[in-house]
């Protein structure tokens, strides 16, 4: 049997769908039979009487189901991400734990119980790898440019900590830069506020990239800087355009570059 | 005004001095490209093909060409190739859904765009929509595109339909250089294709070159 966006198609003869929209988007067909060894023009002319008429309907078919599929994933995609990224950090959180008692259990007494403690914590770094593939994933969808400017990664993680690829988009660079190290920022604040010195943190979240990690120190508050920046401008096109700027990670490369050899 | 034909629908037109290419066209703007009357500006530092054709390469479109465009973004180009292919279809595929939103307000206006919100490294999924093509466009940044071109090509091109594959060379290998990346690609359709006719973008596109083939 063969699918089509109009009908089923067994032994040579069609079975027209009573739902357009429906078959539209189950006319799938398994690799191996492909190409189909039938015209889908030639067969939708003899359902639909004419070319122009075959073509109107699909047309409008298609603009609906598109609409459907458009709304749809950009209210859900970046609320899973976030989830994702939830469940990604209490599995992290899990393994080291787990990782700890096995350790302590194995001082103690050599027993069945670490062996199968250890097969599960191998199973769940398993999961821990296909959780950030999913990941990377969403992110490629809803913030491609994100994922070019810093990784898939530490863009979930971003949006995470903001709440949303929205709010993401509103946040101001110098707040982006220091996402993820509150606890130190307002630790600083406080200290101004009663006078004494203090130093504001560099980075949070960032600096869990390469090209800032890798900076002698003196460097990395220069290039969070910058790519703090660039994240803010990456944020704002893939909230309200959606389109891949090649530039903007080509700059964040450039900087970089600038930084190492200086 | 001095109007040079390049091909079907395609004209080179002198606005205050400067050359530009357009397309004929009885639709307002999309992407914010200039209208002068009955023709729209192609701006080819946002699309690919229009740089292909000042770069010199006129490609034949044919006005009833049915057309597969994977990565269809949220447009630019398939609306130009729409008022190329005025009796023809372009089915479109586009996989991310936020440029999708803006580039259904263009299939809306026009007749003759079928557009399709899937991976365009899944074909099978769209393979009960779209009917056999004359000629395949891809343009998606995408490490195993030729893999992806392929695929789509043994599915849906027509025995002498053509193709247009779009490579940029930093999406397939960033760490070696440009040229290395594009001689590896060129080989690897001309086991499969006829290669008719290479090139590189630049200055419109940096690192980015197009490659026309023939099945």
């Amino acid at each position: 049997m063969y699918k089509t966006w109009f009908g089923e198609v067994e032994n040579g003869k069609i079975k027209v769908s009573d739902d357009f929209a429906k078959s539209f988007k189950n006319a799938w067909n398994e690799l191996n039979v492909l190409p189909l060894p039938f015209s889908i023009l030639e067969l939708g002319k003899e359902v639909f009487k004419s070319e122009k008429e075959y073509y109107k309907v699909l047309r409008k078919v298609a603009i609906q189901v598109a609409e459907e599929k458009v709304n749809f994933e950009i209210k859900r995609e970046d609320r899973y991400a976030v989830i994702l990224v939830k469940a990604l950090d209490e599995l992290i959180n899990t393994i080291n734990l787990l990782e700890e008692k096995c350790e302590d259990i194995e001082e103690i007494k050599e027993s069945e119980i670490t062996v199968e403690l250890k097969n599960k914590i191998k199973e769940l770094r398993g999961l821990r790898v296909e959780i950030e593939r999913e990941i990377e994933d969403v992110l490629a969808k809803i913030a491609p440019n994100l994922c070019e400017v810093v990784n898939p990664i530490i863009a979930a993680r971003l949006v995470e900590k903001a709440g949303s690829l929205e709010r993401l988009a509103f946040l101001p660079a110098s707040k982006i830069q220091v996402i993820g190290a509150e606890k130190s920022l307002y630790k600083a604040f406080s200290r101004m506020r009663k006078g004494k010195k203090a130093k504001t943190p560099k980075h949070g979240v960032i600096f869990q990239h390469p090209f800032i990690k890798t900076l002698p120190k003196s460097k990395r508050g220069k290039m969070a800087r910058f790519m703090a920046a660039k994240i803010a401008i990456a944020a704002r096109i893939d909230h309200f355009k959606g389109e891949l700027n090649e530039e903007l990670a080509e700059s964040v490369r450039k900087r970089y570059e600038e930084l190492v050899r200086r | 005004m001095k109007v040079e034909k390049l091909a079907h629908n395609i004209y080179l037109i002198e606005k205050g001095g400067k050359e530009i290419i357009v397309t004929k066209s009885g639709y307002g703007s999309h992407y914010g490209e200039k209208i002068f009357d009955g023709y729209r500006e192609w701006i080819p530092y946002r699309s690919k093909l229009a740089a292909v054709y000042l770069k010199g390469h006129h490609l034949n479109i044919k006005s009833n060409w049915k057309i597969l465009y994977l990565g269809a973004a949220s447009g630019t180009t398939v609306s130009h190739l729409a008022d190329i292919v005025e009796k023809g279809i372009i089915y479109a595929v586009e996989y991310s859904a936020k440029p999708f939103a803006k580039f259904l307000e263009l299939t809306k206006e026009r007749k003759n765009i079928i557009p399709i919100l899937e991976d365009a490294s899944n074909p099978w999924k769209y393979s009960g929509i779209v009917e056999r093509v004359d000629f395949i466009y891809q343009d998606i940044a995408q490490k195993n595109q030729i893999e992806i071109f392929k695929l789509n090509s043994k599915i849906f091109l027509k025995e002498s339909g053509e193709g247009m594959i779009m490579v940029k060379a930093r999406s397939i290998d960033s760490t070696v250089e440009p040229e290395k990346v594009f001689d590896k690609v060129i080989e690897e359709l001309s086991k499969s294709f006829k290669v008719l006719k290479h090139g590189s973008l630049e200055p419109f596109h940096k690192d980015h070159i197009f490659v026309h083939v023939k099945q």
